[in-house]
């Protein structure tokens, strides 16, 4: 391949990236996830009527 | 109520309607992995394609391979943008939450194509071009584009107040949006040392199709990727809304009902 | 009229109001805002030989004259536009993809002589991508020459090299 010092680069940066912002995203959903159903769970009874959203 | 509801109310309605914090959570769930795996398998696909089984270019050799994710992420920084207003649009005519919460994440996924779009533009300008960096109307407006986000991603984040920092960003966000047709039309308006688009709505494309079809398969792919980051993001976001206000609530340190629409994103849904 | 509506139309005059200015701003300094001047527009308007200005256009085929001084090349070779040509003098190594035909842009200085003396010499590719086996067959049918203009559209390929490969099977030997 010619220049492949650059695709190698431009590639490389792409690939970087996405796999951060994805790894990122999906680590802070679970993070997000166990808060929000730990902080739910004892206080679940007090709020069975009021579930359906106004 | 008015009889006749006027276009900006019958707008809110639908919006509020199909963007409900708790029908988000539940679409946004169910959505996930059509958006995900999509990406995986396009963005795969396409880079593949791309890197091995296209034709090199008669003049540009093995360099014009970088166009396969060049051009996807010059796409994804302006749409991104796009996005970016019509969440402004919806905040500051609408002030609808569900809004300011995909502004703020969409602005730092939104810099960070941005960011490849100008870097890989780079990469490809120096061995064809002969330089890293020139001045054009084209490079110099996407770059306005990066400091627009870099822009909003502080604005938002700069008050102690959400509510103000999502004003101030809606109107940065929105008044940006100038830009994009600016970045549409530099190759046409002025000359630049950047070349016109290959492909438009108007006209047939100007490139093989053996390059073509992955380039449209790598538009796609990463465009899917964008879409399931965002919905990963902004689910993360509305959980950690519902956490703080549960924690808030539990602490005692809620203000009187009828100011909560005024003092921060009426996000609690089903907790309230 | 709702609080709602009265923001959407203050929101949309203000963009109105916004996208005019910038439309104003830039008509205004769309001269200042083009990357390069053409020759004829170098010719129309000289600028002095102090003032660095970018030259853009084609590489006039057969101008090119390359010679090496030591280590450094010295090149010659004629810009045009259709319209006009000026005559560009760069000492350096050319980017990859200069060749006759090609568009490129020259940042330096007209002279006292009408010449261009160039410290940087730019490529600036069209917006065709095509495979070397097209660009080869396209050749070869005789019915595009690079060194005279941009490539006919993509569209109009299949047909073209068709008729290639099949004179290419009438003069075997004719292909490089």
């Amino acid at each position: 391949m010619t220049h492949l010092p650059y695709i190698v680069a431009a590639y490389g940066m792409t690939i970087g990236l996405a796999v951060i912002l994805g790894t990122g995203a999906a680590l802070r959903l679970r993070r997000a996830r166990a808060r929000l159903a730990a902080i739910e769970r004892p206080s679940r009874a007090e709020r069975a009527g009021g579930v359906s959203a106004p | 109520m008015n009889a006749t509801p006027s276009l900006a109310a019958r707008t809110g309605t639908f919006f509020h309607r199909y963007a409900n914090p708790g029908r988000f959570l539940r679409l946004g769930a169910r959505l996930q992995p059509w958006l995900t795996w999509p990406a995986i398998v396009l963005s795969v696909a396409g880079i593949v394609w791309g890197l091995f089984l296209s034709p090199a270019d008669w003049q540009q050799g093995d360099s014009v391979r970088i166009m396969y994710v060049h051009v996807p992420a010059a796409w994804l920084a302006s749409s991104g943008y796009m996005g970016l207003a019509v969440c402004s649009l919806l905040s500051l005519v609408w002030r609808h939450p569900l809004a300011d919460l995909a502004a703020v994440e969409i602005g730092p996924v939104g810099a960070s194509v941005t960011a490849i779009c100008l870097a890989t533009g780079s990469l490809w300008g120096k061995p064809m071009w002969g330089t890293w960096w020139v001045w054009d109307a084209r490079l110099t407006s996407v770059l306005v584009l990066f400091f627009l986000y870099l822009g909003h991603i502080a604005l938002i984040r700069a008050f102690d107040e959400p509510q103000r920092g999502y004003r101030a960003a809606a109107i940065l966000g929105l008044a940006g949006a100038v830009d994009l047709p600016i970045i549409k039309f530099s190759v046409q308006w002025w000359n630049t040392l950047h070349q016109p688009d290959s492909i438009t709505l108007t006209a047939a494309p100007t490139m093989s199709t053996d390059m073509l079809w992955p380039l449209l398969v790598c538009t796609i792919g990463f465009t899917f990727g964008f879409a399931a980051i965002l919905v990963a993001r902004l689910r993360a976001a509305v959980m950690e809304s519902r956490v703080r206000t549960a924690l808030a609530m539990r602490r005692g340190r809620t203000e009187a009902p009828g100011d909560a629409q005024d003092s921060g994103p009426d996000l609690s849904g089903a907790v309230a | 009229m709702t609080r709602k509506s009265r923001r959407l139309w203050l929101v949309g005059g203000c963009l109105i109001g916004l996208g005019t200015a910038t439309a104003l701003t830039l008509s205004a300094f769309s001269s200042n805002i083009v990357f390069f001047m053409a020759p004829s527009q170098v010719h129309a308007h000289p600028p002095s030989a102090d003032r660095t200005i970018r030259l853009g256009g084609m590489v006039v085929a057969g101008s090119v004259r390359q010679q090496k001084h030591g280590d450094t090349p010295t090149n010659q070779f004629d810009v045009t536009d259709g319209q006009d040509a000026v005559t560009v003098h760069y000492e350096g190594i050319l980017p990859d993809l200069f060749r006759e035909g090609q568009s490129v842009v020259a940042i330096g200085s007209v002279q006292a002589d009408g010449s261009f003396r160039a410290s940087e010499v730019l490529a600036k590719h069209d917006e065709t991508y095509m495979p070397k086996e097209v660009a080869e067959a396209l050749r070869r049918s005789g019915k595009w020459d690079p060194r005279y203009g941009k490539p006919p559209d993509a569209a109009s390929w299949n047909s073209m090299t068709k008729t290639a490969t099949s004179q290419d099977k009438a003069a075997p030997q004719h292909g490089s």
